[in-house]
Parts: structure tokens; sequence; C-alpha cells
């Protein structure tokens, strides 16, 4: 048996562990790091499990194209060819902004890059994004205009120190089990005090000193109603607001539209809790905001986020351990992926693809032609471009949109329409299936590499079995790609790839594979001695003053009415990943959750005749599916819940392709439902 | 009687491995302790009870059971030697006695005895637990067992085949008998707290004297990473599954499971007589401490200390048992 040290592939925690191989080659178990920072001799279930999916016969072996109206096996010269020959068609007949890439939050830095590369150097467009535009979007926006970075704070290891905790908008016992788990320690055993506005019952509301149930998408309005106390009851850190920040006359203009009494009437919740939420945050000497996809995907998504950020400034609690803003980033690599410049309008490092003294840095490192100055598509805006025509080919690199993006016929109908699509995964999806070329791909057992964790820790990936069939690592297949392009990417070893990395993107200057074989190093990292950054604008913002940046309260896109009564909200269970291609091929997980289901409150499934576990039509203007009833009250009442991990009933046939205005980001969490019986 | 420091042990492991399957404590890659072949990484005896429970060198994780194809099942291939395995604390030797019972008493576990029948079991006690604490001496329940005095360990031999293993040591010094004696004189005095602790737990638990209102508390913090069952040596549930290489071969495996989970009682219907995370957290400690007394004669928690390190909330059985009594021990 072997062991090899390796990052979880699951959520942005960023655990490490052994897996266990068999002589074989087949993986049989995980063994956690007892030395890892973050995992601590500890892992959650998906962790334990995490060698499940990679040896499961539906693994994508060979390559295939579409012949006949039939995916067939194909050789990797006859798939390669095509992929190539069809992106340049495109090119050559409706310019380069007519091919778009898709790049992955699950694969590693070193290919995110290497994706961003291919894009620009090899096909002249900025079309390049992944799936942080449904994710965090909102947060490098919003945290990027507030305080110069839009990435966490704070470190995972802040949890067990803050004296107050603000979780708004995350399950994090289920979606960030590792930091959930501190907090619930830091909470019950120390005594912190935790406060948990969520409109469902999650497990830290059960915890928690105070659990305020506010009307989903009313984040703004109650965030600017603490504000308002606050401002009101002089608890402000006068101190760090004078000497840190910028803009607060404009902010007190605005929350002072927000008492408590208005701001609880748009929120659903007394104005007593708006007081006391307010009150305990402000006392506390350290107090932290931790929140992920409650916040962010929303069509005020960026509002929510610089609300949040607001809130943290006007109390001072910014720059310390044990306070932040502290967006929990729900994929293994999606900060890494952002960090790579896998965005439409950044190079690696956040550096700007609109001024020309970053392009030309990149094309001189590159070696490549000119680069493009324009900003790119997005990931929800080229499905849009795609339904319209405009968008011709589109490659799609572990990517699953047809699952994980808004109102899944339009983006049917967008992907039908491409002259030509090409994904590339390590099972087949419902996006694959509508593919012209399928490239079968390494898992993350079998390359190595690097993710970089939610706290920005730049951890080692590393190689414990040998691909399965044919697959090949996605970095080798992109180099071969760019090859056959005309525009050789030599890399001995992933590692030469981050050293690429590393001189080009001031950030990651100090991160190596030698540096981080042991323990990972958290970024901003700029030179080979630097230790790494745990807390991030201490002392100083990285935009110099802290800019508050208050919002007004805005309704969601689409609201509950007489046809559609129920608000219906999307997100992930405990047990399952995203579009369930990993967890539902893994025994124990699949085993746990089977069927798709929906959360409705006891007496809104009384009052419709709903039983626990009866089959149920959920219906909004998009589309219609059938799902399990869970009768729960952890779902307030008129709101269901829905997670988007089963093919058989995808939620996403139901959510609302309502754009941020900034962001992009889809509003997943809100729109107007309706639900009945299965007959 | 020999003592040997860690280098001599390393020759002697490295020499035993020419008629055994030798498994002993290393160092990996990160610091982390596991079991590995020796020469796999630096030796690593000292610091107490490994954290991969040592029993899954015989009931590992997953493991295929057998395989069908033309007509025929076929086992795994047994190993070419049979395994040494060196590391259990006086409490997992415990452990492994009662799952020696678990899978041979009422029938007999194939995959399990393929590996145990004819492997020889190592202790680890004395001076060497976590920061040089005393380790509680087995003096038995092995065939070998080595007492660390602080730097050497001595090689006590507590069984026939142990006295074999003792005669390969080569080097080494010769100690007297009142050495080990003094050490186990240390060992005795050990506090007893956690096994009191336990004891009291079992019985408030047997007397039905901690209501439903505390298992949903503890389960309010249960986060089901189910954690505790995977680490306990003394949990031996797994689960069945198949996997096929197209119509010609089909893989049996089985796989650790867990009662935290709710797929593990459910029924097809849907129904689960465990449904309630209340009633699975109070499985979890129930059936060790009431139940397997009613089945086995015995607690079957050995206090190997796993689940308390593992447990990311803080409710391993310790943390859970002592919060028991603060709550319904009073008298």
């Amino acid at each position: 048996m072997t062991r090899t040290l390796t990052t979880c592939p699951y959520c942005g925690t960023g655990c490490c562990f052994y897996l266990l191989a068999d002589g074989d080659g087949r993986l049989v178990g995980v063994e956690p790091s007892s030395s890892h920072p973050v995992a601590r001799g500890q892992l959650c279930v998906k962790g334990w499990n995490a060698h499940h999916f990679v040896n499961h016969p539906d693994r994508l072996t060979e390559p295939l194209v579409r012949r006949g109206g039939a995916l067939r096996p194909a050789s990797w010269d006859e798939a390669l060819d095509r992929v190539v020959a069809a992106l340049r068609r495109a090119q050559t007949a409706h310019g380069p902004d007519s091919v778009a890439f898709f790049s992955s939050a699950k694969t590693t830095n070193e290919e995110n890059y290497l994706m961003m590369k291919l894009a620009r150097a090899v096909f002249g467009t900025n079309n390049v994004d992944h799936c942080a535009r449904l994710c965090h979007a909102s947060t490098v926006l919003g945290l990027a205009a507030t305080f110069g970075s839009g990435a966490m704070t704070n470190s995972i290891s802040c949890m067990e120190q803050a004296d107050c905790i603000f979780v708004i908008g995350s399950n994090t016992t289920e979606q960030h089990p590792l930091i959930g788990s501190r907090i619930v320690r830091n909470a019950v055993q120390r005594g912190a005090k935790l406060i948990v506005a969520d409109n469902r019952r999650i497990r830290l509301a059960r915890l928690a000193d105070l659990h305020i149930r506010h009307r989903n998408g009313t984040d703004v309005a109650l965030l600017n109603g603490m504000m308002h106390v606050i401002v009101a009851e002089d608890l402000a850190d006068r101190q760090f607001v004078e000497a840190r920040t910028e803009g607060y006359e404009a902010l007190k203009a605005v929350v002072a539209k927000y008492p408590p009494q208005r701001a609880g009437e748009i929120c659903g919740v007394s104005a007593e809790q708006i007081v006391a939420a307010a009150r305990m945050f402000a006392a506390a000497g350290r107090a932290m905001i931790v929140y992920s996809m409650g916040i962010t995907q929303h069509t005020h998504g960026v509002d929510n986020v610089k609300s949040c950020a607001n809130l943290a400034m006007l109390t001072g609690n910014i720059g310390r351990a044990g306070t932040g803003v502290n967006p929990l980033r729900g994929q293994n690599n999606v900060q890494g992926a952002c960090d790579m410049g896998a965005l439409p309008n950044v190079y690696s490092g956040y550096q700007k693809v609109t001024d020309p003294a970053v392009r030309e840095k990149f094309r001189k490192a590159w070696g490549a032609p000119d680069l493009p100055a324009e900003v790119g598509l997005t990931v929800t805006t080229a499905v849009d471009a795609a339904a319209e025509g405009k968008l011709k080919a589109l490659y799609v690199m572990g990517e699953n949109p047809m699952m994980s993006d808004p109102d899944q016929g339009h983006v049917r109908q967008a992907l039908q329409k491409l002259d030509f699509l090409v994904v590339q995964d390590i099972f087949p999806t419902p996006t694959s299936e509508l593919a012209d070329v399928v490239l079968p791909a390494a898992s993350y057992a079998e390359k190595d590499g690097t993710f970089t964790s939610t706290e920005r820790r730049v951890q080692r990936v590393r190689k414990a079995i040998e691909p399965v069939g044919q697959s090949r690592p996605d970095w080798a297949i992109l180099c071969e790609v760019a090859a056959r392009a005309g525009f050789p990417m030599r890399y001995g070893s992933p590692g030469e790839i981050m050293d690429e990395i590393a001189s080009v993107t001031p950030i990651y200057g100090g991160v190596s594979f030698e540096r981080i074989d042991q323990v990972g190093l958290q970024w901003p990292c700029p030179d080979a001695g630097h230790p790494g950054t745990p807390v991030l604008h201490a002392g100083k913002f990285s935009r110099g003053r802290g800019l508050f940046s208050p919002a007004e309260y805005r309704p969601p896109a689409e609201l509950p009415d007489a046809e559609y009564p129920f608000v219906l909200s999307t997100g992930r269970c405990y047990w399952h990943f995203h579009t369930g291609t990993m967890t539902r091929r893994s025994r124990l997980l699949d085993r746990e959750e089977r069927f798709p289901y929906v959360e409705i409150n006891p007496a809104d499934a009384k009052e419709l005749a709903i039983r626990d576990r009866g089959w149920v039509l959920v219906a909004t203007r998009r589309g219609e599916v059938k799902a399990m009833a869970r009768v729960t009250d952890a779902a307030a009442k008129g709101v269901l819940f829905m997670p988007f991990h089963f093919e058989e009933a995808a939620a996403n046939a139901l959510t609302n392709n309502a754009l941020d205005p900034e962001a992009k980001i889809p509003e997943y969490k809100v729109c107007a439902a309706r639900i009945r019986s299965a007959p | 009687m020999k003592a040997l420091n860690e280098q001599e042990l390393a020759a002697l492991f490295e020499a035993l491995a020419a008629d055994w399957d030798v498994r002993v404590p290393i160092r990996l890659h990160d610091g982390t302790r596991a079991l590995g072949r020796p020469g796999e990484g630096p030796l690593a005896l000292a610091g107490g009870a490994l954290p991969r429970k040592i029993t899954s060198v015989f009931f590992p994780q997953m493991e295929r059971v057998f395989t069908a194809g033309g007509g025929a099942i076929e086992a795994p291939a047994p190993g070419a030697k049979p395994l040494l395995v060196v590391g259990f604390t006086a409490q997992d030797l415990d452990c492994l006695e009662f799952i020696d019972r678990f899978f041979g008493e009422h029938f007999r576990d194939h995959p399990y005895f393929a590996r145990r029948q004819g492997a020889a079991t190592v202790g680890v006690s004395g001076r060497c637990g976590r920061d040089g604490a005393m380790l509680k001496i087995a003096a038995g329940k092995c065939d070998l067992e080595l007492v660390c005095d602080g730097k050497r360990y001595i090689a006590a031999a507590r069984s026939e085949a142990g006295a074999a293993l003792a005669g390969r040591v080569a080097g080494g010094q010769e100690v007297a008998q009142a050495e080990l004696d003094a050490l186990q004189a240390l060992s005795d005095a050990l506090p007893r707290d956690d096994e009191q602790l336990i004891a009291a737990a079992a019985a408030l638990l047997q007397q039905n004297k901690v209501p439903d209102e505390f298992w949903q508390s503890v389960a309010d913090r249960c986060i089901a990473c189910t954690s505790c069952n995977l680490c306990c040596p003394t949990c031996t549930c797994f689960e069945v599954f198949d996997r096929s290489a197209g119509a010609a071969r089909t893989d049996r495996w089985r796989m650790w499971d867990s009662c935290q989970l709710d797929g593990f009682m459910r029924e097809a219907s849907g129904h689960n007589p465990m449904g309630a995370e209340w009633m699975r957290t109070r499985r979890r400690i129930h059936h060790k401490l009431a139940a397997d007394p009613a089945r086995w004669g015995q607690v079957t928690c050995f206090l190997c200390g796993r689940c308390d390190e593992v447990c990311p909330t803080g409710i391993g059985i310790k943390a859970v048992c002592r919060e028991m009594l603060a709550r319904y021990g009073g008298r």
C-alpha cells in the first residue's frame, strides 16, 4: 500500500490527507494528516470518502468524438485535431471572440493558469471564466472595491479567536465542516457569541445566541439596520473609521434611512432582533463576519458583500486576528482559479487586461503576439451569447453548466446552438452529452499541482495513482492543444508551471513546490523569503484606506405572487457536492441522499397535504421538476429549499437567470415557485 | 531480556522482514505517524496510539472480498508472509481482543482472519507517550511488548511466538527483570480516572438515567463526519458494494460504515427506526457502554482516545461521558 499526501478535492477549506492505494493502483482509503494546520488529524464525511469516486467504472477512459450523431471512441490525435480545427475555424469565420473557454475551480492552479494562457495567448480572446462567476463573483468585486483585495481577509484559525461570530448566508457546518466545527467549539466551549442570520434553521442556528430568520434577499436592509443602530448608539469604532477609512459620511447618510423598525419590516423580523444583533456584534473585542452563497448569489450580491465590509469597518473589525470579513470559498480551488486569472478581466494575480503595461508584461513573458484588450465574456454572458448565436465554439474544462448554470432550458438551447462544444472531464455529464468532442481527464488523485484554499493557502496536490485508462492530466491536454494550435507550451512538470506563475504574479511571487512541500503558504507571498500572510489589511488596506460603499436595499428580481406563491432557494446539502458527479459515485455519500428533495415547512406542507418523503412537483416560470418532499422546520414558512446535485430533478431547471449588474452572478437564492403533490 | 535503542529496533524489524510482512509506526511526509513497512519512513514508535486505528491492518477501510467472473468466485490471494504488526498500545490490544471475538466467535469473517491468522502483535508501552508520558504496560495480549524506559525499549516476550521474536534480537543491552518491574509499577500507578469515568457512564446508561434531551443537545453539535466510527478500533460495521468491469468480471468490496449515517439503518421504504440525529448520537455511545455489555459481557470502549482526538466539535466518547456525568451523575 502507498500513501500520498494531497489536498481534498471538495470544499475550499483545504484539508490535507493521505490517499491510500493498493498494489493494483486503486485507491482504497483516506488517512487524515495529523500535522496539517487546518485538518489537524480530522476530516468531514466527504473527506473520508474522497478516494471513492476515483476508480468508479463510469470514469471517462478514452477520447470521444461525435460521429453520426453519437459520441464514439477516438484516438487522442483525432480528438485533439478536431478541437483545434474547430476552434480555429470559428475564429477565422467569426473573429477571436466567437470562442470561449470555461476553466475549472476543481482543477489545479497550474491548469487554470494554462487555460487562461491558452485563451489569451493562443486564441487571442479574454473569453475565459469559470464557476466563481456562480459563487463568489460578488465577493471578488465587492471586497476589491471596499478593501482592495477580493479574498477572505483572515485565516481559518481566526474562527477560534473571535469573541463574536456573525454567520450570514453560510451553512458552515455542512459546506465547510472543519470551519463550521471551529465555530461550534468556539461558541460552545469558549463562549463566543454566535449570531446566525439565515432563513433556514441550520445547525449553527441551533447553537446561536441569536438566530435571525430574515426574508431571502433582504440582507442589505438587515446590515443597514444593524449599522443604523451602531451609528445611532455611538457603538462604532470611531478611531478606526477616522484613521483607516474613507466615505463614512456617505455610509451614515444611507444607513440613517434604515432604522430598525423599517429594516425589520423589510426583513420580516423584529426591530429588537436587529438592535440585539448590532449591540452584540459591536460590543465584541474581536468580531468576525462569515458569509457564503447566501450573500453572494443575488442580483444585489455585490451590494450584500459591500454591506458586510461596511459593518466590519464601522466596528474596526478588520486587520486583526479573530476578526475580518470571511467569505468561504465553496470549491477546493475556486480561490486559485480566480488567482490564476481564469476570469475575463484579469490575468493571474488580478492584473487587469485593460492595462497596457500588464498586457505587455504577459506578452513578453509568454512570447505571444498582441494580447486582447477588451474584457471578455463571463460564464453567464457566454451562455447568453451562445443562445443569441454570437458565440460559436466553447471549450469546457471540468465544469457542468447544464447542471450548474441557471435556467437549464436556456443553457441547453444555448449549448445546442454552438457550432462546436468540447468538454474535458473525468465523468460523463449532461454537458458532455451535448459535446462534439469529449476529452478524458485525470482526476485530482492522478496528477501533481496545487490548490489554493479559502484562506489563500497554496497547497500541494500529488499523484497517488496512474491516470485511469487513457485519461490525461488537464495541464498535459492543454499543452497538447496549444502545441497543435501552433503555440507550444512546454513544461516538464506542474512545478515548472508554478515557477512561471510566480514569475508573473506578484502575490504568488514566493511560491514554489519546494517551499510548500509540507505546509502551504498563504498569499500574498511576494518573494522567496516571505512567510505568507495570514491576516490581510493589517495596518493598511490593500487599496490604502478602506472605502465605505453604502448600498440601498433592492428586492430580488422575482418575488412570490399569487401564481407562484413560494420563494425557492437553491444550494448544496452536506453529503453531495455541486453537480453530483463525484459524490453520487461515492458509495456512502450516495446512499445517504439518493433522491432529489425539496425542503418545505411543516405548516405549508400540511396546508398543501404534502407528506414527508412524498413526491412533489416544484415549478417556476422556467420549468418543473419532481422531487421528494422533506418536511422540516429548517425551512421557513413560505420558503422552499432545493439542492442542485440531482440530474433527474435539476434545481437549475427552475432558477432564474437574473444577474447582478456588476458581478454577473445569477440569483440562485430567490425565485418564485409553486409546489404540489405529484399525481 | 534485552533493551534496544531505536536504531537497533529498526535493524531488528528489517531483519524480521525476511520472514514476516512487518508493519511498524513510521513518520510520513508531513510528520503524521502511521503504520508502514520498515524503511518507508523514519521509525516513530513514540507518541502514543497511532492516529489511524491500528486494527485497520486486519480490517482495512476498503478491501476486495472476492471477484466473480467466468463462473468462478475467487478470494484475494493471501499475503505471502504473515503480518507482524508493531505499535499496539495496551488499549489497542484490548480492542483487538474484542474484535477477534466479534469476527470469530459466532461466525468466522474470512477476510479478517486471512490477515489476522498467524499474525504477530507487538505492543509499545512505557515512557514513550506524547511528550514522554507513561503508557500503560499491557503485560500480555500480544506476542512481544516493547516497554520504553525513556531511552530504550525493553523487548519483553508475552508469548512463545514473542519469545522467538525476542530471540532474533541482535545487539542491545541485557537488562534485569527488576527494571521491567519498576516500569510495571509506574504503569500500575497510572491514574484510573478514565476507566472510572467510562464505568460510571456505562452504569448511568444501563440504568436508563440519561434522557433523550441530552442526546439532542449532543447531536446539535455533531457534524456527522463519521470520524468517531472510522477511528474506533471496536467499530466493525461495513458496507458492501460491487464494481463491475463489463459483464465478465465483478469485484465485491467492503468498506467501513458508520452508524452516524441515516442510510446505515434506513429501510427500503424510506422509514428509518434511527431516523433522528439524537438517536444515532445516542446509539454510538449506548452501543459500547450498554448494548455490548449485555451482548458480549463487556464494555467495548477501551479508552484508546481516538474519537476524542478526531472529533472536530469535541464530542468524543470521553467528552460526552464527562458531560453526561456532570448532568446526571449526581447522587
